[in-house]
């Protein structure tokens, strides 16, 4: 198979022709999907039989969740991948990829806190699986502030791949946190290996659902990262060749 | 320079630096989110104490945030400009004051709810949380304002300004949590809140014109 498309993904100039033409149709893909999946969930899939409508919030609550860890799973290898092959496009990744991720976090906090009052009784609890969440999203904050806050480039891109790479410890713990510990939060509802615990027609809307999470963000961090890449590679050819001829 | 040209250009400059707001607001979070974490995560533990919580946390990140208020426009002669600009200094300095209180405040008592709620405030007493800080952080950030000035010439004044201002703190902390209290055992705590704004008053009347002194004494 050849590689040489992939490879050439490590150059802005490639990486910024080549998403161009893929950012539209994934993002609108996902959008559909996850219309559809959380559309679906909200709407049509059968009712639970002890918790009534309340377990909908899942068809929102899962993908967020899933996509949380995934986002910074993601912003760990691109800060491994500075640190050990100082490709330019990983700090690129990392800083068009945290706040979408700390978004996501956001997302699964709350609408977490919004289904565990009907049914927990409480906003919040200091259980393992949901402190751990919470300290992810601090992970994101904080390299959002590191990148804001260093005003030298270069210094910014070896801190936020060194933290991206140190806050992976947190993913393992935040995946087993229901396992280890004995806690409030009930162990993962949704897994692609195993056979699911919730009837078919529960299980493809989340399916769908997360699906479509996952276009989503892959669409809107293409085009983050290509206003990022505008920005960095402002004063070489190309860029001003393309603000020339067909403007921003 | 006018008195409102002063105002617009300080919102400005926290505008553009709004990042070190928010990075004094995550301190106030992570302060918060060790006590449940480094204690007892239980709600019979966090609900009684969760006023004090919170209090602590927003005084240490005060005089966080506080710490390096002139330390950019000491660095960069602006204060250099703002003692030969004609205008009083004490005046110029409770603007910068002031807008710092309102770019910090406002976020962090907007966050309070959700912090209260995770700490199981009861929510009869948010209210009472709330209108404590309110009195009391003017107190905070006008008293943090003449340590700031005092150790804005040292290059690592930071500690020192901390261990010279925490103190001063110490009673506004002491009366806020004492009328959060006393409301949720039914005691009156008119005269706490009363306490509270006269100390804040007090700082009003007084931090200005000390914090000119400083800055004349940093500035050479």
């Amino acid at each position: 198979m050849n590689w040489i498309w992939f490879h050439k993904l490590g150059s802005p100039k490639w990486f910024y022709q080549w998403s161009s033409k893929w950012a539209l149709p994934v993002f609108s893909m996902g959008l559909l999907a996850m219309l559809v999946g959380v559309g679906w969930g909200l709407g049509f899939a059968p009712t639970d039989y002890q918790q009534g409508d309340t377990y909908r919030i899942i068809y929102l609550h899962v993908p967020a969740a899933v996509l949380a860890e995934s986002c910074y799973l993601s912003l760990g290898v691109a800060g491994f991948v500075y640190l050990v092959w100082q490709m330019k496009m990983a700090p690129i990744f990392i800083k068009s990829m945290a706040p979408i991720g700390a978004a996501m976090a956001a997302i699964a906090l709350l609408s977490g806190a919004i289904w565990g009052k009907p049914t927990w009784g409480t906003w919040w609890v200091w259980d393992a699986r949901l402190t751990s969440v919470l300290v992810l999203f601090l992970l994101y904050m904080g390299i959002i502030a590191l990148q804001n806050t260093l005003e030298d480039a270069a210094l910014a891109n070896q801190a936020t791949a060194i933290v991206s790479v140190l806050g992976l410890i947190n993913l393992p713990i935040i995946k087993y946190s229901v396992n280890w510990w004995n806690t409030l939060h009930q162990p993962a509802s949704f897994s692609l290996t195993e056979k699911p615990a919730m009837p078919m027609e529960m299980w493809l809307p989340l399916l769908i659902a997360v699906i479509g999470f996952y276009c989503l963000v892959v669409g809107l961090v293409m085009w983050r990262m290509q206003s990022e890449i505008l920005l960095r590679e402002r004063r070489t050819q190309w860029v001003k060749e393309k603000v020339m001829n067909h403007g921003v | 320079m006018t008195y409102f040209s002063f105002f617009k250009a300080e919102c400005l400059a926290l505008f553009y630096t709004k990042q070190r707001v928010v990075n004094a607001l995550l301190f106030f979070v992570m302060v918060v989110v060790l006590f449940p974490l480094g204690i007892d995560p239980s709600a019979e533990f966090l609900s009684p104490v969760a006023g004090g919580i919170i209090w602590c946390a927003a005084a240490l990140s005060v005089v966080i945030s506080v710490e390096s208020m002139y330390k950019e426009s000491y660095l960069d002669g602006t204060l250099t400009q703002l003692i030969v600009s004609g205008l009083s200094l004490p005046w110029l300095i409770l603007i910068k004051v002031g807008v710092y209180w309102g770019a910090m405040m406002l976020p962090l008592l907007l966050l309070t709810p959700v912090f209260a709620q995770m700490l199981f405030l009861p929510s009869d007493s948010l209210f009472m949380l709330l209108a404590t800080l309110l009195l009391g952080t003017p107190g905070l950030f006008l008293i943090g304002s003449i340590g700031a000035a005092l150790t804005v010439s040292l290059r690592q004044g930071a500690m020192l300004m901390v261990l010279l201002i925490l103190p001063f703190y110490f009673p506004i902390i002491i009366f806020s949590t004492a009328a959060i209290k006393a409301m949720q055992l039914g005691l009156p705590y008119g005269g706490l809140l009363a306490l509270l704004g006269a100390i804040s008053l007090l700082a009003l009347v007084v931090s200005p014109v000390m914090t000119s002194l400083c800055i004349k004494a940093s500035v050479r």
